[in-house]
């Protein structure tokens, strides 16, 4: 039941006009045009910028993707009457959330792995295997925040609110943590606040990866933190938008 | 041995939304089999009692039991289908992908082809749900109800936007439905609806049950002319043996003979019995006249 309901939800999104241009083909434009201007520069670790705005936009991507995959779609479903559609059904009050939950971290998949594949393909970004599959796992798994971060916006706001709430939620995770600049960039006040943000945890984890230094234990459990708070709110959310009157 | 469970069951149900009571005590038992109507104007608490049938409210106070269980095990055994007043389905997916979902939900569903046949889709199967008209939607929705063989089936105002021809085929496949010894409830406040497609009426009005019966005994309970006037505190023995009289009901002082001959009944009134006779009205008539009487204030 819930495979069949997780399916069904990858199946409409990859249908969406809307989700495959702004959920996978503008993080891959960004990325290429960013790459192109600054792709031969290096970081402080000898990181080629292409590599570091890889991972940079692969972050961008899912944090976008894992929000508006969600959001809009079910402030929308619960205003549109597809929600009480399924209360009546056997699928239970669970089930939802968990398939919703699953099904838009799914989707946050094809353009993380686009990014990458551009990355190597035309910036000549060279990662060994196990480097490929620690960046993508961590960046997929670390993903699950934004996931209930708009599960939340969507269980909250109304279909008219949610869609620049989110857009606004998106820019200020992404800007504050360093996604399009990066924090070596920023003065030591915005720096720290930057540091302390869950989009910087998250992205560091890959940054740190491509220098060779592996997923850093306090960016994995900062994430997890996050992934647990938000979590808990974001069920907490489900129920009192789903309650029974 | 258990008796087979009732289809449903409401005991003293009400419901309030604040100061609104919705539903306000409501009594009724339904035997598993047959299409039953609810049957009421616009606000008489149809939609509020289908909610609490279907698990998606819950009663203010009473109880509401479905198939045996409450609402929400009877749903979550896939034993109930309904179809909603604004449903809106997804817009992306075919009208096959739905109708294939909801069927894989149910533990015994019906086969595909019975139910794009029931709800006469066969043509619209391949269809994204957006761009549906208003009458094609809501055949989408009643596939969706009927696709897990639900024992009770639940359709509030499911002709709405349908025209005509729509509207034939429809009640013919809810018919078909209900011939195979389950039980279709539908809301509706046409009474021509009621009593073509129904075997028992429950006529709601104010949230509470103002008539129960097949549709025959609805209109011959309601059905007639109502011959009404003050009768004080003069005692009413003998008017159920006027002429042409069917029901005789005193409330407050006034007296409301129902009759299939209100000249007769009139004459008699006056002439057969040593009654003072004050404010007499004559009115009804019609079967819309009927509905209109059991449900109107009083």
């Amino acid at each position: 039941m819930l495979a069949s309901y997780v399916r069904l939800e990858i199946l409409r999104m990859l249908r969406n006009r809307r989700y495959l241009i702004i959920g996978i083909g503008f993080p891959l434009v960004i990325y290429l045009l960013n790459a192109n201007v600054f792709g031969k520069e290096t970081t402080g670790d000898g990181v080629s910028l292409s590599a570091y705005v890889m991972v940079s936009m692969a972050a961008y991507g899912a944090i976008s993707g894992a929000l508006t995959n969600t959001a809009g779609p079910w402030s929308q479903e619960r205003a549109s009457g597809w929600l009480p559609q399924l209360q009546v059904t056997p699928l239970r009050g669970w089930m939802i959330i968990v398939g919703k939950m699953a099904g838009a971290l799914t989707l946050v998949l094809p353009s993380m792995l686009l990014v990458c594949l551009a990355g190597a393909l035309t910036q000549g970004v060279s990662l060994s295997a196990g480097q490929w599959a620690a960046l993508v796992g961590a960046l997929w798994a670390g993903a699950v925040p934004f996931v209930a971060l708009g599960m939340i916006a969507g269980s909250l706001l109304r279909p008219d609110a949610v869609q620049p709430v989110t857009l606004i939620t998106m820019l200020g995770l992404v800007i504050v943590g360093g996604l399009w600049f990066p924090v070596t960039t920023m003065g030591a006040t915005m720096r720290s606040i930057a540091e302390a943000s869950p989009a910087y945890s998250y992205a560091d984890m890959g940054w740190s990866v491509i220098a060779g230094h592996g997923v850093p234990l306090s960016d994995a459990l900062t994430t997890a933190g996050w992934a647990a708070a938000l979590g808990l709110l974001a069920v907490l959310a489900y129920r009192r938008a789903t309650v029974r009157a | 041995m258990e008796t087979t469970p009732s289809a449903f069951a409401l005991t003293g149900v009400a419901k309030h939304f604040g100061d609104v009571r919705a539903v306000d005590g409501l009594s009724v038992t339904a035997a598993a089999g047959g299409a039953i109507a609810l049957l009421g104007p616009n606000g008489a608490g149809k939609s509020t009692t289908v909610s609490l049938l279907l698990g998606l409210a819950r009663a203010t106070s009473g109880t509401v039991r479905v198939l045996g269980g409450t609402p929400e095990e009877a749903v979550a055994r896939g034993r109930v289908g309904a179809m909603l007043q604004h449903g809106e389905l997804m817009p992306e997916l075919t009208i096959g992908e739905l109708v294939g979902f909801v069927r894989g939900l149910y533990p015994r569903p019906l086969p595909l082809p019975e139910i794009l046949d029931l709800a006469d889709l066969g043509p619209l199967v391949k269809r994204r749900a957006k761009g549906l008209s208003g009458g094609q939607a809501q055949r989408v929705r009643f596939a969706l109800a009927v696709a897990g063989a639900p024992d009770l089936l639940v359709l509030d105002e499911p002709t709405a936007a349908m025209d005509v021809e729509s509207r034939r085929r429809f009640w013919d496949g809810m018919r078909a439905y209900a011939a195979g010894g389950r039980t279709v409830l539908f809301a509706t406040h046409y009474l021509e609806e009621a009593d073509q497609n129904a075997d028992r009426v429950l006529v709601i009005a104010r949230g509470r049950l103002a008539a129960d019966g097949t549709p025959a005994e609805i209109k011959a309970t309601a059905g007639g002319r109502l011959v009404t006037f003050r009768l004080g505190d003069q005692p009413a023995a003998g008017l159920d043996a006027l002429p042409g009289v069917t029901s005789v009901e005193i409330r407050d002082g006034v007296a409301r003979l129902r009759t299939d001959d209100p000249a007769l009944t009139t004459a008699a009134l006056y002439r057969g019995t040593t009654l003072e006779v004050h404010d007499l009205e004559v009115s009804g008539g019609h079967l819309e006249d009927a509905f209109l009487a059991l449900t109107r204030e009083s």
